[in-house]
């Protein structure tokens, strides 16, 4: 009983500190989501706000555009980084260094700046499609996209995938797709949300570079009604942390099975 | 006439850096080449026309006029407020990030763990609009938070408080600098085995000698490395800041946004591209070496 007292009384600092995050993290969340369920007064409340987003006609366009912006950036950078990482950890061990100094590069870049140069930079028929920012998510999710395919291929025995699929008679394009994607799942999944992640939110780019996406609409929308700006920024907070929470909660347990498999 | 100079310019430029690019695609295997495509078009280029058209009046010619204009208010001011901005917002993310590390690892429990990584891992991220709108709901004049402590007699207006200010910028700012602190610097805490104390204090340690030769000298590259990264995060951030600032706070991120959106005044065209290899520079000096400590310290902290 002394010892479960003492142990309380340790605790009790930390424990004090924690309730005190978690009101400070979910207090602006809950001021937030009561403020967007107002109807004229703080007294009455409903879901007006919620319906006046649905009315609004640029929300399922802009909707429409950032995940075709989405889709073509996660396509991208699947294609370009999960071949590379794994010819990396096949044959190309003494560029890995390289890629792994020259991927983080984005990361110390701000994007406000990189977003200046792409300005001008760019080829000229990127500038008249808003899929251009595609390849701009691209680059700046590389810092992660790398780590998370990194970490999956770092202690699988891929020459040994690699040697058994091609003795069968697996062409190079099949051991990639069928043998080491399905190997490294939850690494692929983890770049795969990341880049999703990313580009649902991504607003500087595409403020910078003069397109319309659904968080720069949101933006602008949100000065012509502050109730309806609430709910929307409420319920577009809400969706991405579903998103992102999802896949770092049960992602990592993911990770963490096929760790403990081998 | 000046239109075919301009181009000849073009052409030359571009054959020469062809040749380069030729060069450059023999030292690279063939499996990388992808990669180098496609990060030198939509990474090396721009970035490399930030630098150059930092140096270049209007005609193309050399100059460092551009450059000397950012040592010249209101850019030089817009540097000193980002900066401050970047160091107050460090500051605070990290002290208290670092308080709640302690206190998370203290409390043990790896379900609590692995639930507050994914939430911090979800808070960093969150940003912009969204964000902005969330604290101005909570602690806007009619905000839930504002309107509860005047139950209490407490009005924080009346004291002068206000999200659209400095200080506003820095608490709202925290809510992602403070989950950010927590990610990267609780592996070094949970370095710190319980056993080092223990043989510490085994042989005679007081508790403040042990933090004072082994606490804190394990703990410090750490938290510097953490502190460099916050300061990036918060000097660079636009979207926030965009969202919660009314032009009453010059930050150099605003200017370069409100440059690219067509405010330029004929001569200073290229003053983007200066105040943007400004941010390039600044962001340098604390993202190398942040890496280079955390690349360091991750070795033994596994």
């Amino acid at each position: 009983m002394k010892k479960i007292l003492e142990n309380a009384s340790k605790k009790l600092p930390s424990t004090i500190i924690l309730s005190v995050t978690a009101f400070f993290i979910f207090l602006p969340l809950i001021g937030a989501t009561e403020f967007s369920l107002r109807d004229g007064g703080p007294d009455k409340h409903s879901f007006q706000s919620y319906k006046w987003i649905f009315e609004q006609s640029g929300f399922k366009e802009n909707l429409g555009i950032t995940f075709q912006v989405t889709s073509l950036a996660v396509i991208l950078n699947l294609l370009i980084m999960v071949p590379t990482v794994t010819w990396l950890h096949i044959s190309g061990l003494k560029y890995r260094r390289l890629v792994e100094v020259v991927t983080i590069l984005p990361l110390i870049i701000p994007v406000v700046a990189l977003a200046t140069g792409a300005q001008t930079a760019l080829p000229s028929f990127l500038h008249n499609t808003v899929l251009e920012l595609s390849f701009m998510y691209v680059v700046i999710a590389m810092p992660y996209s790398y780590r998370a395919l990194d970490i999956g291929l770092s202690g699988k025995p891929l020459n040994t995938y690699v040697a058994a699929a091609r003795n069968l008679g697996a062409s190079w394009y099949k051991v990639l797709v069928s043998v080491i994607t399905p190997s490294i799942w939850p690494s692929v999944l983890a770049a795969l949300f990341l880049t999703v992640a990313l580009s649902l939110g991504e607003f500087t780019l595409a403020q910078l570079l003069h397109w319309t996406t659904f968080p720069t609409w949101v933006a602008n929308v949100s000065q012509e009604n502050i109730l309806g700006a609430t709910a929307l920024s409420v319920g577009s907070l809400f969706f991405a942390w579903l998103l992102l929470f999802s896949f770092t909660f049960f992602g990592t347990n993911k990770i963490d099975r096929s760790k403990d498999e081998e | 006439m000046s239109n075919t100079a301009e181009s000849t310019v073009v052409v030359k430029g571009a054959s020469s850096s062809r040749g380069a690019l030729r060069r450059l695609i023999k030292l690279i295997p063939l499996p990388l080449i992808p990669l180098f495509i496609f990060l030198t078009v939509f990474f090396f280029l721009p970035i490399g026309k930030v630098a150059l058209n930092a140096f270049e009046d209007n005609d193309g010619a050399y100059t460092l006029a551009n450059i000397r204009l950012l040592f010249q208010d209101p850019y030089r001011l817009a540097f000193r407020n980002s900066i401050s901005l970047g160091l107050i917002s460090a500051l605070v993310g990290s002290v208290f990030g670092l308080v709640i590390a302690i206190a998370i690892e203290k409390r043990g429990g790896v379900k609590l763990k692995k639930f507050i990584a994914s939430i911090s891992g979800v808070l960093a991220n969150t940003g912009g609009v969204p964000l902005a709108f969330m604290f101005l709901a909570a602690f806007g004049p009619e905000g839930l938070m504002i309107t509860f402590l005047k139950s209490f007699g407490i009005d924080l207006y009346e004291w002068g408080f206000t999200l659209f200010s400095f200080s506003g910028l820095v608490i709202v700012y925290s809510y992602f600098q403070i989950p950010i602190m927590i990610i990267v610097f609780s592996p070094a805490v949970s370095s710190l085995r319980r056993e080092w104390q223990e043989s510490a204090e085994n042989l005679g340690a007081s508790r403040f000698a042990y933090w004072q030769r082994v606490g804190i000298p394990i703990l410090l590259p750490s938290f510097l490395a953490s502190f460099l990264l916050l300061f990036a995060s918060a000097f660079s951030a636009y979207a926030t800041a965009r969202a919660m600032t009314v032009g009453n706070i010059t930050l150099v991120p605003l200017v370069i946004g409100s440059l690219l959106d067509g405010n330029v005044t004929i001569n200073q065209a290229n003053l983007g591209y200066a105040l943007a290899l400004g941010m390039i520079v600044i962001s340098i000096l604390a993202m190398v070496p942040y890496l280079f400590i955390q690349a360091k310290t991750s070795k033994w902290q596994q």
